[in-house]
């Protein structure tokens, strides 16, 4: 099909290519199959690379320059002050909190959507019914938008909220409770809501890999005695380990860009319970308009991020290489 | 994978999946239950009442359309030359677009709100879709070009030889090829585009720019704490992302998970 496109197309534009084919084999014999195409590839990356370099780099070096500053972002004599930003950043127990609440944010969300995921994905590659509903049911959230869902949730969990009128219901009144109002309770909310919103995406993935598990490999396991835990346990999850490495970075990375969530559901509190550093930041930056410190919590925030891709990178390939 | 031969077998594991999936839809029920409270459908008319919602559904739609146009753009066009072309430091330049990867769109929030004010687009759709293209980037260029590096070289060679030149053979050659990875990106793209809420809050003031993401809160200052109304408003801007996974169900699963597949 290509073929007979590259035909009609060469007529219109015969004279050019024959002019330089000739001198390109007489001046520079292709050397390997890859360096045959000569032409350069500036031209073609250029666009994203001024997007990307445009705004993200500008916008990095922007912010590590603000960062060395006391400004509230329109004042024309911004002060300079060193590191100053840093050092207040060092000593400030609401960032300490935040990074504290993304480490356990983190690891809890990772775990619960692990577990869930593969448990369900495993579920529906088996004999359960109407697996196209329990699906798509599983999946919906990832598609809609946390800004969207977040009114939802703060009734949901509200005081006069569902959850507390199902709990009664089932004559569990003593656990009926403010859940956003209290710290203790706040934090977990905020991770379940993010339960809720990206398990699909931990099912679909494990789903995708279990597919792609040879029937006759769990045939062999169960002849040779292993039941459904145990092939489970022993057979699928390390040939789905691949997944779970990519959902480890995607989910360190994820953690660390928090924001919406928490910011919409529950301002960041009560009382600095669901502060994140994204949370902070904004706060920071645009209500309080100390842009300098903010502009170093972001620096931070990018070092922690880049510092956390890398980390979970190197692990996973460390585990695979020791295990294969 | 879970094998059960007896009756009582099969009842565990339909009950089993049942007991993950009942909380996924709770919260949908409690979202529909709640904006019917009160004055049922006069919710909704309440809500339409206020004429806001088609602006801020333009909005929307404009700032996906014109994030997926320049991210399909860029993305094609650096993919097929960082795969097929030469490049001097080619592999730099990937490593230094992929590092932006890992950005916190929150990073951007100063210098592109005051670059935005210096240049006098702030409050300006553009504004809200350049830095979401440019975050987007990195990743659909990662995907695109691992598809690209999957084409044969000698399609290009073959190409050549029948006499066209660079551009034609990436129009008429490679571009077809890329339909499946095409379609994940304008989805992944799309969703994000869509529901991202912190760069149109910080940079679209003026109500009539705003976009959907922004909606809710515009109702909880519209109708006090009319719960039932932010509700039916929260409703009307999830149904058409309902509808549109429903109908186009294999190519959303496909292109979200594409996030997290190398």
């Amino acid at each position: 099909m290509p073929h007979t496109e590259v035909e009609t197309m060469s007529q219109s534009t015969a004279v050019r290519p024959v002019r330089r084919r000739p001198a390109l084999a007489a001046g520079r014999p292709a050397r390997g199959r890859r360096n045959r195409m000569q032409a350069t590839g500036w031209p073609w990356i250029l666009p994203a690379v001024v997007l990307v370099v445009g705004l993200v780099y500008y916008g990095i070096g922007y912010t590590g320059y603000i960062s060395t500053l006391d400004w509230d972002g329109v004042s024309p004599t911004p002060e300079h002050v060193g590191a100053a930003n840093y050092a207040h950043l060092l000593k400030d127990p609401v960032f300490w909190l935040a990074v504290r609440h993304t480490v356990v944010f983190f690891v809890v969300t990772f775990a619960v959507q692990t577990v869930i995921g593969f448990v369900f994905a495993a579920l529906m590659h088996s004999t359960v019914r109407l697996r196209a509903l329990y699906k798509v049911v599983v999946f919906m959230p990832v598609v809609l938008a946390p800004a969207t869902m977040a009114p939802v949730f703060r009734q949901f969990f509200g005081v006069d909220g569902q959850l507390n009128w199902m709990l009664r219901h089932v004559g569990l009144d003593s656990l009926a409770q403010p859940w956003l109002a209290q710290s203790s309770t706040a934090l977990p909310v905020i991770m379940a809501i993010t339960v809720w919103q990206w398990t699909g995406i931990t099912f679909i993935l494990y789903y995708a890999a279990m597919s792609q598990i040879e029937p006759e490999i769990l045939e062999a396991a169960r002849i040779d005695g292993a039941g459904n835990v145990r092939s489970l346990w022993s057979i699928v999850w390390p040939m789905c380990r691949g997944t779970t490495a990519a959902m480890a970075m995607l989910g360190v990375i994820g953690a660390l860009k928090t924001f919406d969530v928490p910011y919409l559901v529950t301002i960041g509190g009560p009382n600095y319970a669901t502060e994140f550093l994204g949370t902070l930041i904004y706060r920071v930056s645009i209500p309080q308009t100390h842009v300098g410190y903010g502009a170093a919590l972001s620096v931070t925030l990018l070092v922690l991020a880049l510092a956390g891709a890398i980390a979970t990178a190197l692990r996973s390939r460390k585990g695979g290489r020791s295990d294969v | 994978m879970f094998e059960a031969r007896r009756i009582s077998g099969k009842v565990v594991l339909q009950l089993v999946a049942t007991l993950i999936a009942i909380p996924y839809v709770l919260p949908l029920v409690a979202m529909v239950q709640g904006s019917l409270a009160g004055q049922g459908v006069g919710n909704y008319r309440a809500v339409f009442a206020t004429g806001v919602v088609g602006t801020y559904f333009r909005n929307s739609a404009l700032v996906a359309a014109g994030t997926i146009l320049i991210v399909y753009v860029c993305t094609m066009l650096a993919s097929f030359g960082f795969s097929k072309l030469r490049i001097a430091g080619k592999e730099v330049i990937f490593w230094m677009i992929l590092a932006a990867l890992t950005l916190p769109e929150v990073v951007l929030l100063t210098p592109v709100f005051a670059t935005a004010t210096t240049l006098g687009i702030y409050n300006q759709l553009i504004a809200v879709v350049l830095p979401l293209a440019a975050l987007q980037v990195p990743f659909t260029v990662l995907l695109t070009r691992n598809f690209f590096d999957g084409i044969p070289n000698e399609l290009m060679e073959a190409a050549r030889v029948d006499g066209a030149n660079v551009w034609r053979t990436f129009w008429h050659i490679m571009l077809p090829l890329t339909r499946p990875i095409a379609a994940a990106i304008v989805v992944l793209t799309l969703i994000n585009a869509w529901n991202d809420y912190l760069l149109p809050l910080v940079l679209l003031q003026d109500p009539g720019k705003q976009v959907v993401t922004l909606l809710p809160q515009y109702f909880v200052s519209q109708f006090a704490n009319d719960q039932t109304k932010v509700l039916a408003s929260a409703v009307i801007v999830a149904i058409p992302e309902i509808l549109a996974y429903l109908s186009l169900q294999r190519l959303f699963e496909r292109g979200l998970s594409a996030g997290a597949l190398k």
